[in-house]
């Protein structure tokens, strides 16, 4: 769920991500005086991900380990849980059911999400406070709030269990948050160039896709990114709309793992393991575009 | 209006359009009446496999001029109330329950099944008094499936070794766990962390064997109300076991702890008995005997009475009807008639553990079921028969006392609340939704 | 850039020039907005306004609803649980205003000057928030079992107070809940924090030292008033989250055990598909809304009033 981002908050926020130790700030004391620092940042280290690396221990336990040994390091590495999970899970179908939504939502929110940036950022849209006003509101109602009529009229027009059907409310929802962003990114352009095409005719759809678009390219990465992270992890909504097996999303296929009132614990471990291995993976390879727009879209997952 | 601008706008609604196409059903008919059925997967996805084979494909292969087409679903009651609101949903209608269907039946969704009860002569093959379940307005609307009781398990291999003989009072039960307790094991492997519904096993066994199943009764019909000592004393005792941290070591593990580590508290004897269903047992070889690594024996009683009368509660776990917006109510009947024929339920029950519906099946080879299941099921028959059944109470109350019988004995355990202020409270739910006719029906005893 | 080489018709005064620069000034940009717009209206605000109809009324998500005025707003008012709900909310408030950012103020300060491994730290205290909640509140549920988890663990190495499962005492529950949801957020703060941080120039700590200034004087002078803006913001985030909280306590408890962990949108979900009471459901929505609502305005008339944020 994306929450309000005030707007002149997403422009001036720093750039999170630049790995710019030497801007060091407080510090340009001497590193023996750092000790202290160090031994408090592997603490939370530990804090952060202790948990996960317990979790990859029981991925790889035997059931019968997992119940004297639930917290250690396994005794006796066996990676059948992985196969027997990728099967219970039902992976190769929920991949691709995930893949599929965040493929239509980031495509949608994108191409949509960035019409509305253009003509916030550059058109000068009259009546832009109250869009904005509409915008910041609605993406602070509580999805609890409308989600049962929508799921009637998603119900009508036959928009349950439809991944084009789910996939049209991430756009909206995900939208203003693209919006802000990628104004963001569209207000810094130089005008020069956008005023030399109107001059010579061009049209604004033309100035908007052959030059706007071009020149602000990091930013539709990063959301994209950020779009895409959120899709994969959606949980509520992806269970309300989806209840066909054949339907499930690689994260809602979690409850697979359970029968009607208990859950095998090495399989589910194994299986969370896969859940967010591609996150954390995409994640780490293009942390520096992840962190800038989770952190600059004042977005919550 | 400029061109490229006009083609994205033309873009965008046509992205939308082959929704529509995609989505209206195409006329296949000619062939066999397709009818439609989800299909609830979360006992998990072998069980489900099972059903289809067992009772559709059985169907599907009699080639009389209909076919089943089952859709599997992770939560299927949800999607089916949603569907059927919107004026969709399946031709075959199941619901979680007596109560829920009369939900349905009551707004006009389902379709009524009297004229299919005299045509594949229900009333005989069913436990007498058994169909009233799916009355409403003396309208057969749904018939009732999977019956299931809970009792007293135990781990037998640690109560021999003990020399503990199994309770049938509840005075009997409060002495025993104290000797167990003592003696450093826990009582009773009770666990809800999965499940919170759970608690209204506990509730549900203890008003029912504590007030005696006929209390029960007339407190349903609303000749007796829920605050009559009789009710009182049973949840008091329960409220002290809890207190005494009976249930897994104290209320803190009660609510954190898995069904699995309790099933295995019970197999590795460390916790003593168990008050659960029969549902329990398709589960229990994971915790005794050679699977679980032990030489532990499992056993059973009927649930202690404050007199040591036997009696078992029921309860309903499914029901199927027909929706009311069917094209084909006759066929999907039909099917219907199959599903329930004994010889069908005893294929299910033996060959795909699931519970049967409540229809005679002494004719049939049940061979291959679970002989423990069998004992405890032939033993619910008889009392049904004597009238001498129990009401559980997802089967039995309307939906938002249940609620609270669930959530507000937490506040009891916690001593927040008194027994006497809880009982009050329900009386008032249960009043009010009386009153509403959302209270399901109560057949005669 | 071919949009720059296709030539106009330069000088040419068509009679209908001053219609089509109104167009394009005025109509064009709502073209832009308009495709996601009425998706947005579509999915947010319809449904919302239907909510808004629905609290007004008996609906129970199967028979139709039927008009019942304020009856809703007046059973709510009246309502322990409403009451106990709202109070957790509350409480979540508060934790959440102070643990996670005094953990991500107080590291981010210790990790602001360390040049070796900056970036590794950064990173690996943000993946939790990359993560999808499920998996993280089944994780930490056996991660708090009393004998299994770490509670035991540090019981049997004789560590006390930790025999116990803090996800099932009523008076530890919802800390334990926010510790589990805290676990995936600090970090995120921490990288915010940071970044604002890096931003405060130099010459400021410079001459606080000049001044005499220890570590704390430091900390309180120069960092604190030169994060301000993104701590306020931060602070109003937390704010209107905390009165939507959903996730983290559906998961682990379902607002258990005895109601200690119920808010708001705990009880909306379960009024609407447990009790079958979906009218209610909406009205209590609605007063989400409406709290949410409080929180921004308050903030936007302390900035009106001249605090700069």
């Amino acid at each position: 769920m994306e929450l309000p981002a005030i707007e002149s908050r997403t422009v001036d926020l720093p750039d999170a991500v630049h790995p710019t130790p030497d801007a060091a700030v407080p510090g340009g004391r001497r590193d023996a005086s750092l000790i202290p620092n160090y031994i408090v940042l592997i603490l939370l280290l530990i804090f952060s991900l202790g948990p996960l690396v317990i979790l990859t221990f029981n991925s790889l336990k035997t059931k019968a380990e997992l119940a004297k040994n639930p917290l250690g390091f396994p005794q006796k590495i066996v990676f059948s849980n992985f196969p027997k999970a990728w099967e219970v899970g039902d992976f190769s179908v929920t991949t691709r059911n995930s893949l599929l939504l965040v493929a239509i939502t980031v495509v949608g929110v994108l191409f949509f999400g960035g019409l509305a940036a253009y003509s916030l950022a550059k058109l000068d849209i009259p009546g832009a406070g109250l869009l904005t006003m509409y915008l910041l509101i609605g993406s602070s109602l509580p999805i609890q709030l409308y989600l049962v009529p929508l799921f009637f009229v998603w119900q009508k027009l036959h928009l349950v269990n439809n991944h084009f059907g789910l996939a049209l409310i991430y756009i909206a929802t995900q939208a203003p948050f693209a919006i802000f962003l990628l104004r963001s990114y569209m207000v810094q352009l130089p005008r020069d160039f956008e005023d030399a095409a109107r001059v010579d005719g061009a049209s604004e759809w033309e100035v908007f896709l052959k030059i706007v678009v071009p020149l602000s390219w990091p930013g539709f990465l990063t959301v994209g990114l950020v779009v895409a992270l959120g899709v994969w992890n959606e949980f509520l909504l992806a269970t309300v709309f989806l209840t066909e097996q054949e339907l499930f999303t690689v994260v809602t296929s979690y409850n697979n793992f359970a029968s009607r009132f208990s859950r095998d614990w090495t399989l589910t471990s194994a299986a969370s393991l896969m859940m967010i291995l591609p996150v954390i993976v995409i994640f780490l390879l293009l942390q520096r575009r992840f962190i800038e727009g989770l952190t600059q879209g004042g977005l919550k997952g | 209006m400029n061109v490229s601008f006009r083609w994205a706008a033309v873009a965008a609604l046509a992205a939308l359009s082959p929704l529509t196409a995609l989505m209206s059903p195409g006329a296949v008919a000619q062939e066999p009446i397709e009818l439609s059925m989800w299909l609830d997967v979360t006992n998990g996805p072998d069980e489900a496999d099972c059903i289809e084979r067992v009772a559709i494909d059985s169907y599907n292969a009699l080639g009389n001029g209909s076919m089943v087409k089952v859709t599997q679903q992770a939560n299927s009651w949800d999607a089916t109330k949603t569907a059927l609101a919107g004026g969709a949903g399946p031709d075959l209608v199941g619901t979680p329950g007596p109560s829920f269907a009369m939900q349905l039946a009551l707004a006009g969704q389902l379709a009524p099944l009297d004229e299919a009860a005299a045509e594949f002569g229900w009333d005989g093959i069913f436990a007498p008094n058994s169909l009233n379940l799916g009355k409403v307005d003396g309208k057969l609307y749904a018939i009732p499936s999977e019956i299931e009781t809970l009792v007293l398990y135990y781990n037998k291999t640690l109560f021999e070794e003990n020399g503990w003989t199994a309770p049938t009072t509840i005075d009997e039960m409060m002495t025993l766990s104290q000797t167990i307790a003592d003696a450093g094991i826990i009582p009773f492997a009770h666990v809800n962390a999965e499940w919170r519904p759970a608690n209204e096993w506990f509730v549900g066994e203890f008003l029912n064997h504590g007030a005696g199943p006929e209390m029960v009764y007339k407190a349903l019909i609303g000749e007796v109300p829920w605050t009559d000592p009789a009710f009182v004393a049973p949840m008091e005792t329960l409220a002290t076991m809890q207190a005494n941290g009976w249930f897994s070591g104290g209320l803190d593990r009660y609510y954190t702890g898995t069904f699995a580590e309790a099933g295995s508290m019970l197999g590795e004897g460390e916790a003593a008995m168990k008050i659960e269903g029969t549902w329990f047992l398709s589960d229990a070889p994971n915790y005794f005997g050679e699977e679980a690594g032990n030489s532990n024996e499992l056993g059973w009683v009927p649930m202690p009475s404050t007199d040591g009368t036997v009696s078992y509660t029921l309860g309903i776990g499914q029901t199927y009807s027909v929706n009311a917006n069917s094209e084909h109510p006759k066929e999907a009947a039909q099917f219907l008639g199959h599903y329930f024929s004994p010889a069908i339920q005893a294929a299910l029950l033996s060959e795909c553990g699931l519970a049967n519906a409540p229809v005679d099946l002494s004719k049939e080879d049940l061979s291959g079921v679970d002989p423990m299941l069998a004992e405890i099921n032939a033993s619910l028959n008889e009392a049904y028969a004597a009238n001498n059944y129990g009401y559980t109470t997802w089967t039995f109350w309307p939906p938002e006392s249940e609620t609270y019988l669930i959530e507000e004995v937490e506040k009891v355990w916690a001593g927040d609340v008194t027994v006497e202020d809880y009982l009050a409270g329900h009386q008032e739910k249960f009043d009010a939704e009386r009153a509403a006719g959302a209270a399901p029906p109560v057949p005669a005893r | 850039m071919s949009a720059a080489t296709s030539s106009p018709t330069p000088g040419v005064i068509h009679a209908g020039s001053r219609r089509k620069a109104v167009f394009r000034r005025r109509i064009v940009p709502w073209l832009f907005v308009m495709p996601i717009l009425v998706l947005n209206l579509a999915v947010v605000l319809g449904p919302a306004l239907s909510a808004l109809y629905y609290s007004l009324t008996d609906w129970n998500g199967i028979r139709p609803p039927t008009f019942i005025g304020l009856e809703n707003f007046r059973t709510l008012a009246t309502d322990p649980s409403y009451r106990h709900a709202f109070r957790n909310n509350v409480v979540w408030l508060l934790m959440f205003l102070t643990v996670p950012i005094a953990m991500a103020l107080g590291a981010s300060s210790m990790l602001a000057p360390v040049k070796r491994g900056s970036l590794f730290f950064r990173m690996a205290y943000f993946i939790p928030y990359v993560l999808p909640s499920v998996i993280i509140a089944s994780l930490w549920r056996g991660l708090l079992s009393p004998d299994r988890g770490i509670p035991g663990w540090l019981n049997d190495h004789g560590v006390p107070g930790f025999d116990k499962a803090f996800l099932g005492d009523p008076k530890t529950v919802l800390p334990a809940i926010g510790f589990v949801d805290n676990w995936h957020w600090w970090g995120f703060l921490l990288v915010l924090f940071l970044a604002a941080m890096q931003n405060i120039p130099r010459e400021l700590y410079e001459s606080a030292r000049l001044d005499g200034a220890s570590r704390w004087d430091e900390f309180k002078d120069v960092t604190i008033p030169g994060i301000r803006p993104t701590l306020i913001f931060m602070l109003l985030m937390t704010a209107i989250w905390s009165f939507l909280t959903f996730d983290y306590i559906w998961i682990l408890t379902q607002g258990g055990p005895a109601g200690a962990s119920e808010v708001l949108a705990v009880l909306v979900f379960k009024e609407a598909f447990r009790n079958f009471k979906a009218g209610y459901a909406a009205a209590i929505g609605l007063t989400m809304s409406v709290f949410v609502g409080i929180v921004i305005s308050i903030f936007t008339l302390l900035r009106r009033r001249g605090w700069e944020i």
